[in-house]
């Protein structure tokens, strides 16, 4: 993971300066970058900087902090000097992380195959054994050769007099390589002219090759890859969704997938569908919760047993983390000259592994010029800086480490080398590590030209993502022809490159359905509290009543957790009802009110971002913002409020219709738009059925305006209001959007699209919708404001009200049906029982 | 000495369970004077799939998946097994307790590099000073392993009180020692976390245990019970089980199932199930002598 920590005394001086040669001149290969940059000039590269960030912001690219509260979402940071590398530079850096790659890839297949390493006493059997990354049911079980190490991050930083140094390998799930695309696409949209100028080496053809080595993986020949993630709460989930459809793999959690007879299947809306092969951003120890016991539920049970019986291929392996212990690095050397008949090429930072005794003792006698650190990933334990121990605590260090010696390594410091960061048209000297990446294709290895570069903060050497850091692209500047194969392109892009992908996982569409209802709901409570809230001050006492009728549409069956504020002892007023309007907007803890239902909005979108496009996410993302009210708003201004929020779900409604591919996911999506709407559509006629008094006739007035179809009624009615014509506008008229007729028959067009329906929840719709239609609304008749005799006809209207009340009834249940033949397998959370 | 076994296990669930992912391991370990003569496993609803798989530590485990709805899963398993020998002999000098723990580190020997992984931590139990010095008044320096390890056993089994309701399943070994009440399980977990504070290895022993009628009372079917105990290396003379609970140097009465870091490595049933909420489960035991 990014979240390691590196510190070094911090002294320009007594650091190498990736830029300058003598912190004055200009490296030679650097000068006709400077140049550039100086010719554009600092004014037009902060005007083009911050598209970038606007950019940044747009596409939702985030690193989430976990230790801040406000840092979950946090913008990627990133500036536009890219660091230079030389060719003769990246051969080196290639050539030295590719032989580390074949060397770890060599122990991992020992470790978890035949051993010899330990047996001859090449390893010490301490460091498999003390080392919970070691996981034993994995032991003997064989894997694919270039999934076990499918993909390699090696972390290096460069020494004061210019040699670099691997500082950590990263064999589990390396992360960041989505970031360094990510940051390649912003600085060369930046910087066009710099960068086509500057012969720079692509990164495109990296990820054909993942992509091309993933699907080799698979027995099958039309492989279906997936990413399984943690989910969105991980730091790293942008990339996670971002890597997923660059690579166009589907993205899954844990709860999408399930083992059956030995195989992993992905739970799509159609069914079952078989997984070949699993590219894992989750630990490994987490993977299955039945063999490999990590005490959580983000892996699929069953997982050890399919892969043991070579059913489903997982990438990188399932214990691949034993070897990215620090505690490894004494021993490379020897093993590279044992395993590979040559000598180590990049070195590792000096590192001690206090298990060994000569080490521990050496490691005693210079406590202070060294770093320790726990040796086996450890919670809570942060590295301990030598040099800043007083004498008592350095006692304390040594007695930890002479209790259990094997536990911890220690690493000398190295003075990480600087480069330039731009910030507001200065540039600044920074600390950097560069973070590179080693892919096996399994017929070779080929690594990520340049890689992540992430620079420490202002305030230190301290060079960590979680701790603030930034990050910067690296530019290999190449002396050869360069590839400008681009993943981004389709017309260069094969055919077969893009297939799989496209199954709807069950989790997916649950959201989606569910994104469709709340933006929805949202739109019908913003419109029923901005005919409230227009009126609830001045309505004389009849009207009151009919405001409050109303009202009772917004806390009607599908918001039962309604918190109303309003008395139940006495008469209403309307400042009650003006307090009440308040709550239902902008009170987060009430599950009915605007706010909450446009959170959860928010909350849902952001589990199907890799779904929806840019512009999508960000206009979920403003709705959210747009009902927070402030808290000495006046109350004229709550209106301003809703109507911001009413434009925005328009335009929400509008991408939909316009901007999303009418696949699967957009008919469950759809779906749970016309179910709410629906829904809302037959409580509000219901206050005109059940039943209307002399008195209550504003209320007519009152629902066109809510269902937007004043002008409809006008344009056919003039101004008349009478009941029968309200009823045929809202529930009859087919061609009013608004109706409750087109809702139905949309649902009963959408349902009959989706895989696997059910013949009874398809007619039971199909009743609905006709039981509406059989309604001859000429017999019905109203009695007129001032009359006394109940008219004829009011029998009529009371077997409208029937139709319309068992149609109220049946919308939940049969939404609840479309969830449980759906999504309910996705949804259900797996208990452990025994053990 | 033969017993016939039987181990049920039952889990009624409030809800239909729709999906199980089970794992068991109940088939008895053979070893140099034990061997398993049958063994059977039926489970009720028959599973959907199941393989057998040897485990890392060498225990057979037997892996299925139910994926019909059901509300009560049942798993019976049947076994028979002979140990031949009479008496257990422990060896009559081993090396002082130091010696061992500070060999074991740089010895080559296939058998010690496969024995010292037990020396270490595992989820279950973590090592610590409180434990060392809980052990040290058994551990004087020099003392020879048998010794101090019998001495620890009869410490334990004095200073501890068997007490079903005081804890369950979960209960970590530091719990146990500040409580000192626990069933076989804590004792073996406490005993080996005593030993690998010292750095001695230490594995967990699932397995069975025959129980004796009060005089003149018939054998109670099914009211034996899973037992655990403790085994502990020693160079030159091998694996040395004791038995905590009893203070007993395990024999023909013990009949051992399998091995491994503690109680998580080799628990008999274990799943993951989608449904059910809430859960009984009842476990029945019972060995029969059949000659």
């Amino acid at each position: 993971m990014i979240a390691d920590v590196l510190q070094i005394p911090f002294s320009d001086a007594l650091v190498y300066n990736e830029m300058a040669l003598d912190g004055a001149n200009l490296r030679p290969y650097w000068a006709p970058f400077i140049d550039s940059l100086q010719a554009l000039g600092s004014e037009e590269l902060k005007r083009r900087w911050q598209r970038a960030e606007r950019r940044i912001l747009e596409n939702g690219v985030t690193y989430n902090v976990y230790t801040d509260p406000q840092g979950a979402k946090r913008p990627w940071s990133i500036d536009p000097v890219p660091l230079l590398i030389t060719p003769e530079e990246w051969r080196y850096i290639e050539a030295g992380t590719i032989q580390r790659a074949r060397l770890l890839s060599m122990l991992l297949e020992d470790i978890y195959g035949p051993r010899r390493l330990i047996d001859n006493g090449d390893l010490p059997a301490a460091l498999l054994f003390a080392n919970p990354a070691f996981l034993r049911p994995l032991s003997g079980i064989p894997v694919p050769k270039h999934a076990a190490l499918h993909l390699l991050a090696v972390d290096l930083a460069r020494s004061p007099d210019g040699q670099w140094w691997v500082l950590a390998d990263r064999t589990q799930a390396p992360s960041g390589a989505g970031y360094a695309l990510e940051n390649r696409i912003l600085v060369s949209d930046v910087l066009p002219e710099i960068f086509a100028h500057s012969n720079v080496l692509r990164l495109a053809s990296f990820f054909r090759s993942q992509r091309e080595a993933l699907m080799s993986l698979a027995r099958s020949d039309h492989p279906q890859v997936v990413l399984l993630t943690p989910g969105p709460h991980n730091e790293t989930y942008f990339e996670h969704s971002y890597l997923a459809r660059y690579l166009g793999f589907t993205l899954v959690e844990g709860a999408d997938l399930t083992v059956r007879d030995r195989r992993v299947f992905l739970k799509t809306v159609e069914g079952l569908r078989p997984v070949d092969v699993i590219l894992r951003r989750v630990d490994d120890s987490f993977c299955d919760p039945l063999e490999l016991r990590g005490e959580s539920f983000l892996g699929v049970a069953g997982l050890v047993d399919s892969i043991a019986a070579g059913n489903v291929a997982v990438a990188n392996s399932l214990g691949s983390g034993v070897i990215e212990t620090a505690a490894i690095m004494p021993f490379l050397p020897g093993l590279s000259v044992k395993l590979l008949a040559e000598p180590l090429k990049l070195p590792s930072v000096a590192t001690w592994w206090c298990g060994q005794e000569t080490a521990l003792k050496w490691v005693l006698d210079h406590l202070s010029g060294v770093v320790v650190k726990p040796a086996f990933p450890r919670r809570g334990m942060e590295p301990i800086f030598g040099a800043a121990l007083a004498k008592t605590e350095q006692q304390n260090v040594a007695g930890k480490l002479r209790a259990r010696p094997w536990e911890y390594v220690a690493q000398e410091q190295v003075a990480l080398s600087t480069a330039p960061v731009w910030d507001r048209g200065q540039l600044y000297s920074r600390s950097l590590v560069l973070r590179t990446y080693v892919l096996n294709t399994g017929s070779g290895w080929v690594t990520l030209p340049g890689g992540l570069v992430r620079v420490a903060g202002a305030e230190g050497p301290v060079v960590s993502m979680q701790r603030g850091g930034h990050s910067k692209d690296a530019w290999v500047l190449w002396d050869g022809p360069i590839s400008t194969f681009s993943m981004l392109r389709p017309r260069t892009q094969p055919v077969e490159l893009r297939r799989g992908g496209t199954d709807l996982p069950s989790r997916a569409a649950d959201n989606l359905f569910w994104l469709g209802r709340y933006a929805e709901r949202a739109q019908c409570i913003a419109r029923l509290l901005r005919c409230l809230i227009s009126r609830v001050r001045q309505a004389n006492r009849s009207e009151l009543a009919c405001l409050l009728r109303l009202h009772q549409c917004l806390s009607s069956e599908h918001s039962e957790d309604s918190k109303s504020t309003l008395p139940e002892d006495r008469p209403v007023t309307n400042a009650d009802l003006e307090h009440e309007l308040v709550s239902l907007l902008t009170d987060p803890e009430r599950r009915d009110s605007l706010v909450d239902t446009l959170s959860e909005l928010q909350r849902v979108g952001g589990k199907v971002r890799e779904r929806l496009s840019t512009d999508f996410s960000r206009l979920i993302g403003e709705l959210a913002e747009s009902a927070r009210t402030e808290q000495y708003m006046t109350f004229a201004e709550y209106t301003a409020v809703l109507d911001g929020c009413l434009e925005l779900l328009s335009a929400f409604a509008g991408m939909e219709r316009e901007n999303i591919t009418r696949g699967a996911g957009w008919l469950f999506m759809s779906l749970g738009r016309r179910l709410e709407r629906a829904m809302y559509s037959v409580s509000e006629l219901r206050q005109i059925t059940a039943p209307l008094g002399p008195d209550d006739w504003p209320l007519l007035d009152y629902l066109l305006e809510v269902a937007d179809s004043s002008m409809t009624y006008r344009s056919r009615y003039f101004t008349t209001l009478q009941p029968v014509a309200v009823l045929d506008v809202l529930m009859a008229d087919g061609a009013n959007p608004r109706s409750l007729d087109f809702q139905l028959s949309h649902l009963v067009d959408i349902y009959q699209k989706l895989p696997r329906h059910s013949p009874e929840d398809l007619s039971a719709i199909q009743r609905a919708l006709e039981s509406v239609r059989m309604v001859d609304l000429q017999t019905i008749e109203f009695p007129l404001p001032g009359a006394k005799e109940p008219p004829a006809g009011s029998e009529q209207r009371l077997r409208l009200d029937r139709v319309l009340e068992s149609i109220e009834n049946l919308l939940p249940s049969w939404g609840d049906n479309i969830s449980n033949t759906y999504f309910a397998h996705a949804r259900t959370l797996p208990i452990r029982i025994g053990g | 000495m033969t017993y016939r076994i039987q181990h049920l296990t039952v889990y009624k669930y409030k809800h239909p369970v729709s999906f199980g992912n089970h794992e068991v391991c109940l088939t008895p370990r053979p070893g140099q004077y034990r061997h398993c003569l049958s063994h059977e496993l039926t489970i009720t609803p028959p599973p959907a799939s199941e393989s057998e798989r040897t485990d890392y530590f060498g225990n057979r485990i037997r892996l299925f998946t139910i994926q019909e709805p059901h509300q009560e899963l049942k798993v019976d398993a049947r076994s028979t097994v002979t140990i031949e020998h009479e008496e257990v002999v422990w060896p009559t000098a081993s090396p002082p307790w130091e010696e061992v723990a500070s060999s074991m580190p740089r010895d080559l020997n296939p058998e010690v590099v496969e024995a010292y992984q037990f020396a270490f931590d595992s989820p279950r139990v973590r090592t610590s000073r409180e434990f060392a010095a809980y052990a040290s008044s058994s551990f004087p320096p020099s003392r020879p392993l048998t010794e101090a390890l019998l001495d620890l056993t009869a410490r334990i089994y004095k200073d501890f009180r068997f007490d079903s309701k005081a804890t369950n399943v979960r209960t970590p070994p530091e719990e146990v020692l500040r409580k000192r009440r626990g069933v076989c399980q804590d004792f073996a977990h406490l005993q080996i976390a005593c030993l690998r504070s010292l750095q001695l290895p230490a594995r967990y022993i699932s397995g069975y245990l025959r129980t004796y009628p009060p005089p003149g009372r018939p054998r109670l079917v099914g009211a034996d019970a899973s037992h655990a105990w403790v085994s502990v290396y020693c160079p030159g003379a091998g694996w040395l089980d004791v038995d905590p609970t009893n203070n007993v140097v395990p024999s023909r009465s013990h009949v051992t199932l399998a091995w491994g870091r503690d109680y998580g490595d080799v628990s008999p049933v274990r799943g993951v199930i989608l449904g059910g909420k809430d859960h009984t489960v009842e476990v029945a035991v019972d060995l029969e002598p059949v000659e």
